[in-house]
């Protein structure tokens, strides 16, 4: 069980948040001028990293807010959290 | 009782209160603070059960956690008998039954134990290897093998003790209530830390409660004197919360851990009576000092499990703390200083201690001068080479040890004996530090492993951190406990510490004997049973592994995770394999630290509360009428409702002909409504919706179909313009809370810029459907003032009504295909609101249907069931709804994937229509369809989703999903049951009223 | 007259507990993001709106909850007459969300409200509440969202040792009993 700081609410247990996949795949504004393979891409393709991850999370059970975290999966420690829109703090 | 085991000055054991007890079925007498095992003990009984493979005698080994042979059934009660319990950790109480294990049929006269001269044959994975083959007579040797080799019985019935959860948070957890524990504990109190102290025995501190001894001493007192006087301020500092009897189960990331607190297991069964028996403490503690100390080691030589040998550090807990004698003429066999502790302790109490043999070269530290100096003799450079006595020791045969210690050498002595104390040294728990992802180190000159490092915030303070000698542990845990937690406190500065020094230390993981090692049976594992020939033969088989090792034999595997025998296992592959033992490392321990009951686990969360309910306000309604209830998500829903006996199929067909015919009544209050405000409203329907929806009026209603980004059907509903900035959106029961989820977090992360706001008021409103001919004349009894005709009123639109004061707003929206109103109202008058109509609707017969006669009707209709006939593989094409697609929109949600190579396929799966040739066939919802019945293998072309009997046609319906349905339509198809094959027609999937004119009527 | 139904009727009290049921109250879900929103529902309610997380403000009639960055829980101490509900929603709406500043959404029948009292009222909470009572117990005003015995809940710190909690209708009456078999064990 995480204990997650959520960047509206502060610290909180891991029961409150849903993840959400990983972060900073931008749907695409103009989807119907892409081919097949550019629009499979944003669909499905994921990475699955052991190491640094940045993820999306969402305080469902708070203030119901969606932000990016960096998560290290192999100790699942969490370098860094920031809000949507913002930039990663570290690369 | 065996007077003459117990001694009576003991401070420990009230020998005033005595109690009775039964084991095996023999009534016997402990006293107030006794454990099953000192009671035993002090019965002279040390045979409690058989091993698990050769099933050899075992006796009691240990006194606490560590045990493993002591393995015991407690209780009758086939709904509260437990397994596997430690009689080492079972507080006495008046009415304890306990029994033996893996032993039939007694564990006197043992069956199994033939097996023990069978033992050459039965190798380490002997199972794996012998019933192997054939493959499928496994079945057969699984049932001996298992009625052999059970450990306990499991409950039959459910457990009727009551468990608890509780979640807790503190600044610093201190984890062991003995000397280091207990000086941390004070040291985080005192400097205004919320912190607690748990200890899994019934009392605070450790083993030095009971150590009186000169050698340890304390300024100037005894450390029993000390510690006790420590304890006592302990209880009185304000920030410390103290827990006994309560052990540490797990240790999680981030400081997560888990607790199990006994409250009632150690008191009388009629004082039991509605306590909680467990709680799991949750806790969350910001910085964690763990203060576990150290078990002691066995020694591995040849037959070193008959019942009497006991690990000497609980000879001496038993005889200083229980008061009990584990023997009358005991003897000792050490690698170490600490059997001399007990040797003292023995000698003190009066029991005859015939002698200590220690593979050292003689050394003169402290204890080992006080011993001798009490007269005790020691067989120094020397090993104990054979035990004998079959159910009970009875002597010992002693041997020098060659210099290099491999073998040994000069003339044998019998030594008798009724009990024989053995010590291997010292292994630091660090069970927890590792379950929490701590890195372990290798110490050479005492081989132990300590821990390293760890990511969280946490020490390892005391003997679990590799501290034996009673000033260091004083000392450095005192030093640790305030630089971890950044204090400066001076209350353990000038103490002044006596302490016997360890000086000379030898260690041999496999003691030799006088006969061929082959011939030998030197146990590591006791609980299942694996002996250093085990370990030795999977390394020449080829494991290299610890890993292997340990999964091949066995070793370590039993309830006890090999807190005993880990080491040794290691110890003896490292040898064998010329490795050292540090690179080798361990094997990884695993919470629960002691196994943990599924009730304590679990908590409350049974019964009524195993999973959440949620009622709609009219539930009271529904249960006075009687209806059968369907749990749709967590919600209770009416399924149906029965009259005079009536089955579910009776009920169904007499609700749905008669909301076709005259009017029917439907508590759809469990819909998700999720309300829409903000400038951008009409442009957020557009991108989430299929459909268009700027033009929507206001108050009209439209029907909408929600994708996934892949393009497939997610979810459906009604949405209702209120304003022109403000919608009411409905969704699916189990969709609701999923929908709104989704679609805040395309407002939060893609559409920012877009003005819009969701406010879930699912439970706002209740929900009142009435359906039928004549509900509009129902409708217009409770509103009368509402023009109701197709004019003013028409399908798919809305009015905002007051029904005696209060606000309602009505939709005429149709899930039936009949005309009918939604009636959305305050939750509070809901229910008040249903009694109306069905009181208004009663000269109509008006009928009260559930979701299963909703389920009919709209099969009728050729209506979807988002999550029934569609399971996320199917598009608004598949569905046969090209209709409700917008061409004109640049992009919903969704769009882009309606036209990739696959979704595109002409030979998907369809939704289509089925009919069978027998009308009164009613096909099984998830039957398979074919096109041929007389090839095999034939190809599954689809199944059925939804099928009904439907009154209102007198026929059977069903849809169903079928592969390239929409150009099969008319063919001939087959649905392939058990005992028969169903003829099917495909048809449309519309079955009633293709014109849509009831929606009118 | 339409009848007044609520799935919890009763008082109970344990040791140092006392749990109760305040209905009906208004409750009304206040949602917008800039500056003149804030302005404006400040004005109109004659209250601080509080925009710092977890907190909450409140006058003699009214309590506005922090619930996130644009959204605020707005509920009447006590019974409101259901005219001067209406009156007040109808108020809100046409001032916030009319002229476009935000959304105004009356929840009143969303939610019930349970009153908690007593000096073990925490305890009860941390048999099923992952969430850290240790500051918020003594900061009167404090707010929470989180999740007792897995369902959503609000709880606001309105005295020491006297707390309001609010609960998903549906799923007010598990939650009741829930509440009280865990009030039994304190």
């Amino acid at each position: 069980m995480f204990l997650i700081n959520c960047p509206y609410c502060g610290e909180r247990d891991q029961s409150e948040f849903t993840a959400g996949g990983e972060a900073h795949i931008v749907r695409p504004k103009q989807p119907t001028e892409l081919s097949d393979d550019q629009w499979a891409e944003f669909l499905f393709m994921r990475k699955n990293i052991k190491g640094v991850q940045f993820e999306r999370w969402n305080h469902a059970h708070g203030c119901r807010k969606w932000f990016n975290i960096v998560r290290d999966t192999s100790n699942d420690k969490i370098h860094a959290i920031y809000k949507m829109g913002d930039k990663p703090p570290i690369k | 009782m065996s007077e003459n085991l117990r001694i009576t000055n003991n401070k420990f054991i009230d020998q005033t209160t005595r109690i009775s007890f039964k084991f095996d079925g023999k009534t016997l007498y402990g006293f107030k603070g006794d454990t099953l095992a000192s009671a035993l003990l002090a019965n002279n009984i040390h045979l409690v059960g058989r091993s698990f493979k050769y099933h050899r005698p075992r006796g009691i080994m240990a006194c606490g956690t560590e045990e493993p042979n002591a393995i015991v059934q407690v209780g009758k009660d086939s709904s509260m008998t437990e397994p596997n319990t430690r009689a080492t950790e079972i507080e006495l109480y008046e009415g304890l039954e306990a029994s033996s294990q893996n032993c039939w049929p007694s564990v006197n006269f043992d069956i199994g134990a033939v097996n023990n001269f069978f033992s050459p044959l039965i190798p380490a994975a002997f199972y794996y290897k012998t019933f192997m083959w054939p493959a499928n007579f496994w079945k057969l040797y699984e049932y001996f093998i298992r009625k052999s080799a059970g450990l306990g019985k499991s409950p039959t019935e459910p457990d009727k003790d009551i468990y608890d959860n509780r979640y807790l948070h503190c600044d610093v957890l201190v984890v062991g209530g003995g000397v280091s524990g207990i000086m941390a504990a004070k040291i985080a109190a005192k400097n205004n830390l919320n912190t607690l102290l748990i200890d899994d025995k019934n009392t605070l501190g450790g083993t030095t409660l009971f150590q009186q001894n000169e050698c340890f001493k304390i300024n100037n007192s005894y450390s029993n004197e000390w510690i006790k006087n420590e304890i006592k301020t302990l209880y009185s500092l304000k920030n410390l919360t103290i827990k006994t009897r309560t052990s540490l189960a797990a240790y999680h990331n981030y400081n997560y851990l888990l607790a199990r607190e006994n409250l009632t297991d150690h008191l009388d069964l009629k004082e039991r009576k509605n306590k909680i028996r467990q709680r799991l403490w949750k806790i969350r503690a910001k910085k964690v000092i763990i203060a576990t100390g150290a078990m002691e080691r066995p020694l591995v030589f040849n037959n070193n499990d008959r019942p009497g040998i006991i690990l000497s550090s609980s000879i001496k807990k038993y005889i200083d703390y229980y008061g009990v004698k584990c023997g009358q003429k005991i003897s000792l066999f050490t690698n170490n200083d600490s059997a001399y502790e007990t040797a003292i302790s023995l000698n003190n109490s009066g029991v005859v201690v015939n002698s200590v043999v220690d593979i050292r070269d003689k050394t003169n530290s402290l204890i080992v001068e006080q011993a001798e100096k009490l007269g005790i003799k020691i067989h120094w450079k020397s090993t104990v080479v054979n035990t004998n006595g079959y159910k009970k020791i009875n002597s010992i045969e002693i041997m020098k040890l060659s210099d290099d210690g491999t073998s040994v050498v000069e003339k044998k002595i019998k030594e008798e004996c009724d009990c024989l104390g053995i010590s291997g040294g010292w292994t630091p728990r660090v069970h927890l530090f590792t379950q929490s992802g701590g890195k372990l180190k290798y110490r050479e000159e005492d081989n132990v492993f300590l821990p390293e490092k760890s990511e969280l915030d946490q020490i390892s303070i005391g003997s679990c951190n590799g501290d034996f000698e009673l000033n260091e542990v004083i000392k450095n845990s005192v030093y640790s406990t305030n630089k971890f937690l950044n204090v400066n406190n001076k209350d353990y500065e000038n103490l002044e510490v006596t302490s016997s020094k360890e000086i000379d230390k030898k260690n041999i993981w496999l003691l030799p004997s006088d006969k061929p090692f082959k011939k030998t049976k030197s146990f590591l594992d006791f609980q299942n049973d694996s002996t250093a020939n085990d370990v030795k033969l999977a390394l020449r088989e080829g494991f290299k592994s610890i890993e292997h090792v340990k999964r091949y034999t066995t070793t370590g595997m039993a309830t006890d995770q090999g807190k005993l025998s880990n080491m040794h296992a290691l110890g003896i592959v490292a040898e064998t394999a010329g490795v050292k033992m540090g690179e080798l490392g361990t094997t990884t321990f695993r919470p629960p630290y002691t196994p943990l009951t599924f009730g304590a686990i679990v908590g409350r969360n049974v019964g009524e509360f195993f999973d959440i309910t949620r009622n709609t306000p009219i539930h009271e309604w529904h249960v006075e009428k009687k209806a059968e209830f369907e749990n749709v998500g967590q919600w209770k829903r009416a399924w149906y409702y029965p009259i005079n006996n009536e089955n579910m199929h009776e009920a169904v067909q007499r609700e749905s002909k008669a909301a076709r015919d005259s009017a029917g009544i439907l508590d759809a209050s469990t819909l998700g409504k999720i309300d829409i405000q903000g400038t951008d409203a009409s442009e957020f329907l557009n991108r989430v919706y299929t459909n268009a929806w700027s033009k929507l009026e206001i108050g009209k209603c439209r029907y909408g179909l929600m994708l996934n980004e892949d393009g497939m059907v997610y979810d459906d509903g009604v949405t209702t313009r209120l304003s022109e900035n403000h919608y009411l959106m409905t969704t699916t029961t189990g969709g609701a809370a999923n929908v709104l989820s989704k679609l805040e977090d395309y407002l939060q992360t893609e559409w920012p810029e877009l003005d819009v706001y969701l406010t879930s008021v699912t439970d706002h409103y209740g929900t009142v459907s009435i359906c039928g001919p004549n509900s509009k004349k129902i409708l217009s009894k409770i509103i009368p003032d509402l023009d109701l005709s197709d004019k003013e009123f028409p399908h798919m639109s809305f009015k905002n009504a007051f029904i005696n004061d209060i606000k309602c707003r009505v939709m005429r929206i149709s899930f039936t295909g009949e005309h009918s109103y939604e009636i959305n109202i305050q939750s509070s008058y809901a229910k008040s609101v249903w009694e109306k109509c069905f009181a208004a609707g009663k000269e109509f017969n008006i009928t009260p249907y559930g979701t299963e006669t909703m389920h009919l009707l709209r099969a009728e209709k050729g209506f979807i069931i988002a999550g029934q006939d569609t399971d996320g593989t199917m598009t608004p094409i598949d569905l046969q709804m090209d209709w409700i697609i917008s061409k004109k929109k640049y992009d919903f949600i969704g769009k882009r994937s309606l036209y990739r190579s696959d979704t595109v396929r002409e030979d998907r799966k369809q939704l289509v229509g089925l009919l069978t040739d027998d009308p009164n066939e009613i096909l099984e919802e998830g039957a398979q369809i074919v096109s041929e019945t007389n090839k095999q293998p034939i190809e599954m072309l689809g199944h059925v989703t939804s099928s009904y009997f439907s009154p209102n046609l007198n026929k059977s319906i069903a849809l169903a999903v079928v592969k390239n349905g929409k150009k099969l339509k008319g063919q001939k198809m087959f649905v392939p049951m058990k005992n028969k094959t169903i003829n099917v027609t495909i048809t449309d999937t519309v079955f009633l009223d293709k014109e849509n004119k009831r929606l009118n009527a | 007259m339409l009848n007044f139904n609520t799935p919890i009727i009763d008082t109970k009290e344990y040791s140092e507990i006392k749990i109760s049921k305040a209905e009906p109250i208004l409750k009304i879900n206040l949602r917008g993001k800039n500056r003149d929103f804030i302005t404006k529902i400040g004005k109109e309610l004659s209250i601080i709106t509080p925009v710092d997380p977890n907190t909450s403000s409140s006058n003699e009639k009214l309590n506005l909850l922090w619930l996130s960055p644009d959204e605020w829980l707005l509920y009447s101490n006590d019974i409101v007459d259901l005219k001067d509900a209406n009156f007040l929603e109808d108020k809100l709406f046409n001032e916030i969300s009319k002229v476009k500043l935000g959304s105004v959404t009356n929840v009143s029948d969303h939610w019930i409200m349970i009153n908690l009292k007593g000096a073990k009222i925490f305890e009860l909470l941390s048999a099923g509440c992952p969430f850290n009572f240790n500051n918020f117990k003594n900061s009167k005003g404090a707010v929470t969202q989180t999740l007792l015995n897995h369902i959503d809940v609000i709880i606001h710190n309105k005295n020491i040792n006297d707390l309001n909690l609010f609960v998903r209708r549906s799923f007010s009456a598990h939650l009741w009993s829930w509440m009280n078999d865990s009030a039994k064990f304190i």
